[in-house]
């Protein structure tokens, strides 16, 4: 299950802010939007591969998530919780758009891949050619990504991005462990067809 | 080859889902099988690669617009459950609107550049038309002797809540610059308060303001 981050000394917790919530303070619900936009977000864009769609399917998860708050029994973390959403939000969409990971790559869902992978390279002494590298590697797996269908993209980002166990995966699906397993099986199969040059010297 | 069963082996085994007996058996057949240790190496190489450059966690452009948005929503929601309010439009969905802004400055940019500042200025001078994109608001205006200012008013927005911060200017006069193809707006004291100019679609867009100090 994705973990929230660790909570900062003093910060108001959660479980209080969802209860404010419920009563209908939408101050309370700005605090909790602000402490996992960032996730949320990257959740969204990670599927979705567009920043415009990503940024209205994170902010669409969180009205759910609002309209859904009286019934939240607080029997799992708010992040979990909120996780579910998400992922029900951009798999809905992902249906209704009907896209398919055989389908031909588009470049102009990923203009902005060379900064994003640029972001995933540690700031500092790395040298030149060592950063460049890096950040070609984060654009070939941005999108070697969208190639996969949304099946296969969804559970590999659980997995890999979110850290979710299998069980946790099946049941954000829903879905057998079976097929959570068949899944990224095949997902893996794929990226290391698509990134196989990136790899032939590890051979 | 492996059989399915031996795949979902190494999948286990990489994705920390064995349980300890399994882990170690596992890794002595690693040791034997230099093809499935090869085969490991690399889905674990990928496993790192991904987890590198897929961050968990991304700044999202706009935060702040960001969170105003739902705000924004969840303001229409609760106004739809009020009858009274129901048909009224948020100004936060005005406020979204950049074009808004710098539609409304430009407004006063024309208004003020009719405006003589030598010649006491007459009620509905200022303003020659006005252009509001909702016809659930109304816009008029009118110039205020006691303010000595052109007042716009726009009936039909909700209630700015009491914690935003609004901030004002007493523009007294603009200034076009043709090269630049700029107009600048100034307050009383003579100081510039914002650049505004027209983007390829003859758009206004503001270019620049100065912080507001009260």
């Amino acid at each position: 299950m994705p973990a929230p981050a660790a909570p900062d000394p003093g910060e108001v917790p959660d479980i209080d802010l969802v209860k404010r919530c419920q009563a209908g303070d939408t101050r309370a619900f700005d605090v909790l939007v602000g402490r996992y936009r960032g996730r949320i977000y990257a959740m969204t864009y990670h599927m979705i591969q567009n920043e415009t769609e990503a940024w209205d399917l994170a902010q669409e998860a969180f009205i759910k998530a609002w309209r859904a708050l009286p019934s939240f029994k607080m029997d799992s973390a708010f992040y979990t919780w909120l996780y579910r959403i998400t992922h029900n939000v951009v798999y809905d969409w992902l249906r209704k758009k009907k896209i398919q990971g055989e389908g031909e790559f588009d470049d102009s869902r990923t203009e902005h891949r060379v900064a994003a992978g640029a972001e995933a390279v540690p700031h500092g002494d790395l040298p030149p050619d060592t950063a460049l590298k890096n950040a070609e590697l984060g654009k070939r797996i941005q999108q070697a990504i969208s190639k996969l269908s949304p099946e296969h993209r969804q559970v590999i980002l659980l997995r890999e991005v979110e850290g979710m166990a299998y069980e946790d995966i099946a049941a954000t699906i829903p879905c057998t462990l079976g097929t959570v397993m068949s899944r990224l099986f095949y997902a893996r199969k794929k990226l290391q067809e698509l990134l196989k040059d990136c790899y032939e010297y590890a051979h | 080859m492996n059989t399915p069963t031996e795949d979902h082996d190494l999948l286990r085994w990489l994705d920390g889902e064995m349980s300890a007996v399994e882990k170690t058996a596992f890794e002595a057949r690693l040791e034997t099988e230099p093809e499935l240790k090869s085969e490991a190496e690399l889905l674990q190489r990928l496993s790192l690669d991904l987890r590198t450059h897929l961050p968990a966690e991304m700044p999202v452009p706009y935060a702040d617009f960001f969170n105003s948005q739902i705000q924004v929503r969840l303001a229409q929601e609760e106004n739809r459950q009020s009858p009274t309010l129901g048909s009224r439009a948020s100004v936060f969905q005005w406020l979204r609107l950049p074009w808004l802004l710098t539609s409304a400055a430009a407004m006063i940019a024309l208004g003020l550049a009719l405006w003589a500042p030598s010649t006491a200025p007459q009620a509905g001078q200022l303003v020659h038309s006005i252009y509001v994109p909702s016809s659930s608001i109304q816009a008029r205006s009118y110039h205020s002797e006691e303010a000595r200012a052109t007042v716009l008013v726009l009936d039909g927005l909700e209630e700015m809540p009491a914690d935003r911060k609004i901030v004002g200017f007493n523009l007294m006069h603009s200034e076009v610059d043709e090269a630049l193809a700029s107009t600048t707006l100034y307050d009383g004291e003579g100081k510039a308060v914002a650049v505004m100019s027209t983007h390829a679609k003859s758009q206004p867009v503001l270019l620049t303001a100065a912080p507001h100090t009260p």
